[in-house]
């Protein structure tokens, strides 16, 4: 029985070996994932090319852009911008951004109890028009206080934020992208496993012999296993050491977790092999079941409580929105068992599923 | 070029003979189009707060109401004391606490300026910043009602910003995703099924078969191009029809122009799929070439992430992303109507980079052949 099963487990482990090709792929792909990635998502704009209409030409308006320069969020361009060729600026992307300073703008100031600031965003890209309007606004809340010093707000607010209290954004992605590319990466690694023997018909010769297919199913899924750990340690190390996301909970929970997750996604990869009857067919629902439910619905990059209910309904499903919670839980919360009972038990529990329901699919194939 | 037509024959039988192609270039995309179209939603809303009023006073009370009143803010319930709260926040079940402190109301009437804490899940950056902007900006109108009701010595001067968005007034993420899901649509069909095509017909043999007959070994390559970039064009116009179907959002520009700058576009993604059949030996590795090409290209392309937000060095990397360029191209024809002189430097580099990027592929194709 255990030899048996040892042997299925050092086959797997040869064909591994024996394409150094897609071993190189394995290891590098996610390393260099995590860094472009862990990089190149920033929600936080800068140097917004943006291009200021000085009508009044006053101290008090000079005074306001040298605010707006002094704020590192906007490049400033002085330049005169009339009604008609606003359009044009935009579409050939010069700005993203227009503000027009009225001509009465200084005497508006001394004068009339509010003036008017026009503001032009192109706003073709909504999200970066939303932090672009926060922006002025936040610029011109503060120029109204300090104009305003004798009549203070009656009363304030103290912000604090928890876990993350600089709002490093590699805080918020790297443990996403982690539970991202580990899904990734497990569910193609096993997609093929058994399509593969199918295809070139080794599977009947293995067939043929006296192993049942529980072993089978265990014995592809061991060697795996190790590999995807293998790889979920090296993005684990990147992210701590080189992004400097803090490990604030147990990190002897966090990797038992994640043998708990790649095991997921490899059962998952798995039953999509039992079912597909080629490699390319298996590939391509790999693609399409592992990478666009883990990429929008594990609210790694968008918010879920945002989206239609019916895709926050969908998101309970998916096993990374569920290792999502765990793995932000554990690192930046420093959360344990109790916070996470419900999604480790989940986790668990479609694991068990997903590995019996490929045992029985894989048993049906042979019958048939 | 008789021989090409056989062949581009060949491929197109060998295409409908699988019904799974079929399912992917017609309903592929208004799957796409309706899971990214309603998932990616960058909007915060719904936040789920919890109070914490220490106060239990007729202001206090007030701003809660108008707190929970809009679709920012959803309150799930609220406690005395603010270590619960934190708790609740600790579990995932609370992004926002709001707390109240004593002798709010007295300490507001007799001037003295007291503080609400806004406590917040600060995991996600963005969406902490953006849920206290909406509470600051709630709190600035209650104490400019406030402020204005009392008298003052000193004259008031408040500058206000009228503030217009083109193209989408209403900020919907939607108008962003759309013209994105093209170039997604384009850059898979080309990369991903014509790179595994060819490697399939490498495994099987059948590319040895085709070198032994007097095609050419150009032919053979504009015979396995053609159909994909038909393919491709059928793909888009679906798109196109089901964006408009869903979500309303018809093409504002020339439709003339965005075929011929796609046209140019794919000819650098099907550069990229014959250069990776010429690398890789089996279907699963180009697989994964593929899907490491897409992964990346995609990010740097600015479909989720605009590009001026990267750091500078990553910036200077998207230039070398064909999809940047496409991208620009389709917002710009899709939403703001821009024509041919907007788009003369974009035009410039994918005409460059996709004649470079299949003569490349092609001399490669050619020396693995031969």
């Amino acid at each position: 029985m255990k030899s048996l099963l040892l042997s299925i487990i050092k086959k797997e482990f040869f064909h591994i070996l024996r394409d150094p090709q897609t071993l190189l792929i394995i290891i590098i792909m996610p390393i260099a994932m995590i860094f472009l990635y862990g990089y190149a998502i920033t929600l936080e704009m800068r140097n917004i090319p943006t291009i200021v209409s000085d009508l009044s030409k006053t101290p008090e308006s000079r005074l306001f852009v040298k605010k707006l320069v002094s704020s590192n969020f906007f490049e400033v361009e002085l330049n005169h911008i009339d009604e008609s060729s606003i359009d044009k600026v935009f579409r050939r992307r010069e700005a993203k951004c227009i503000i027009v300073i009225p001509k009465d703008y200084s005497t508006g100031i001394v004068d009339s109890p509010v003036t008017y600031l026009q503001v032009i965003i192109d706003a073709s890209d909504p999200n970066g028009a939303k932090l672009i309007s926060n922006y002025v606004n936040n610029i011109v809340n503060q120029s109204n206080l300090e104009m305003n010093l004798g009549n203070s707000a009656p009363f304030t607010i103290q912000p604090r934020f928890l876990y993350n209290p600089d709002l490093k954004s590699a805080n918020y992605f790297v443990p996403g992208l982690v539970a991202v590319i580990l899904l990734l990466i497990s569910a193609l690694l096993t997609s093929l496993a058994i399509v593969r023997e199918k295809e070139k018909g080794t599977m009947e010769q293995v067939l043929v012999s006296p192993i049942n297919p529980i072993q089978i199913i265990i014995g592809k899924l061991i060697p795996y296993l190790i590999l995807g750990f293998i790889d979920g340690l090296i993005i684990l190390f990147a992210g701590v050491f080189w992004f400097n996301v803090p490990v604030n909970g147990s990190l002897l929970l966090l990797l038992l977790m994640m043998l708990l997750y790649i095991f997921n996604g490899l059962s998952l990869g798995l039953l999509i092999s039992t079912i597909a009857q080629t490699q390319q067919l298996a590939m391509m629902m790999a693609l399409m079941g592992t990478m666009l439910p883990t990429f929008l619905l594990s609210g790694f990059m968008f918010p879920i409580e945002s989206m239609p209910i019916l895709f926050q309904w969908l998101s309970k499903i998916i096993p990374a929105s569920h290792f999502v919670q765990i793995i932000r839980g554990i690192m930046l919360k420093g959360v344990g068992i109790p916070e996470l009972i419900s999604q480790i038990s989940f986790l668990t529990l479609l694991s068990l599923v997903l590995i019996i329901v490929s045992i029985k699919k894989f048993r049906v194939n042979l019958d048939a | 070029m008789r021989n090409i037509l056989y062949l581009i024959q060949k491929e197109f039988r060998q295409i409908f003979r699988l019904k799974a192609n079929l399912v992917i270039i017609f309903v592929m995309p208004f799957i796409q189009l309706v899971i990214l179209g309603f998932a990616i939603t960058t909007d915060v809303k719904n936040i789920s707060t919890m109070y914490v009023d220490m106060d239990r006073s007729q202001l206090s009370r007030k701003i809660i109401r108008t707190v929970s009143s809009g679709e920012f803010f959803t309150i799930k319930g609220s406690t005395d004391q603010t270590e619960a709260a934190v708790k609740k926040m600790d579990s995932g079940k609370i992004k926002l606490a709001i707390v109240i402190p004593q002798h709010f109301e007295n300490n507001v009437l007799s001037g003295e300026t007291p503080e609400i804490q806004a406590i917040v899940d600060g995991v996600d950056g963005n969406t902490a910043g953006i849920a206290l902007g909406y509470l600051t900006q709630i709190f600035k109108q209650l104490q400019r009602n406030m402020t204005m009701a009392i008298p003052s010595a000193q004259p008031r001067h408040i500058i206000e910003t009228q503030t217009r968005m083109l193209y989408n007034p209403n900020l919907d993420s939607v108008y962003n995703i759309v013209p994105g899901i093209m170039v997604m649509l384009l850059t898979m069909i080309t990369v991903f099924l014509a790179s595994i095509n060819i490697v399939r017909e490498k495994e099987i043999g059948t590319l040895e078969q085709l070198l032994v007959t007097p095609i050419k070994g150009r032919e053979l390559i504009v015979g396995k191009i053609i159909p994909f970039a038909i393919m491709g064009f059928v793909m888009l116009n679906v798109g196109m029809l089901a964006a408009g179907l869903i979500f309303g959002i018809w093409m504002k520009g020339n439709l003339l122009l965005l075929y011929v700058i796609s046209v140019l576009f794919m000819l650098s993604t099907l550069g990229v799929g014959i250069f990776i059949s010429t690398i890789a030996t089996n279907q699963q590795q180009a697989m994964f070439y593929a899907w490491f090409f897409s992964i990346f290209a995609i990010l740097l392309s600015g479909f989720f992430i605009p590009i001026e937000n990267m750091p500078p060095w990553v910036q200077i990397v998207t230039y070398l992303d064909p999809l940047k360029y496409f991208m620009d191209v389709i917002r710009g024809i899709y939403l703001k109507g821009s024509g041919v002189s907007d788009l003369v430097p974009e035009i410039i580099s994918l005409s460059l980079y996709g004649s470079t990027m299949l003569s490349l592929a092609i001399i490669r194709f050619h020396k693995r052949m031969s």
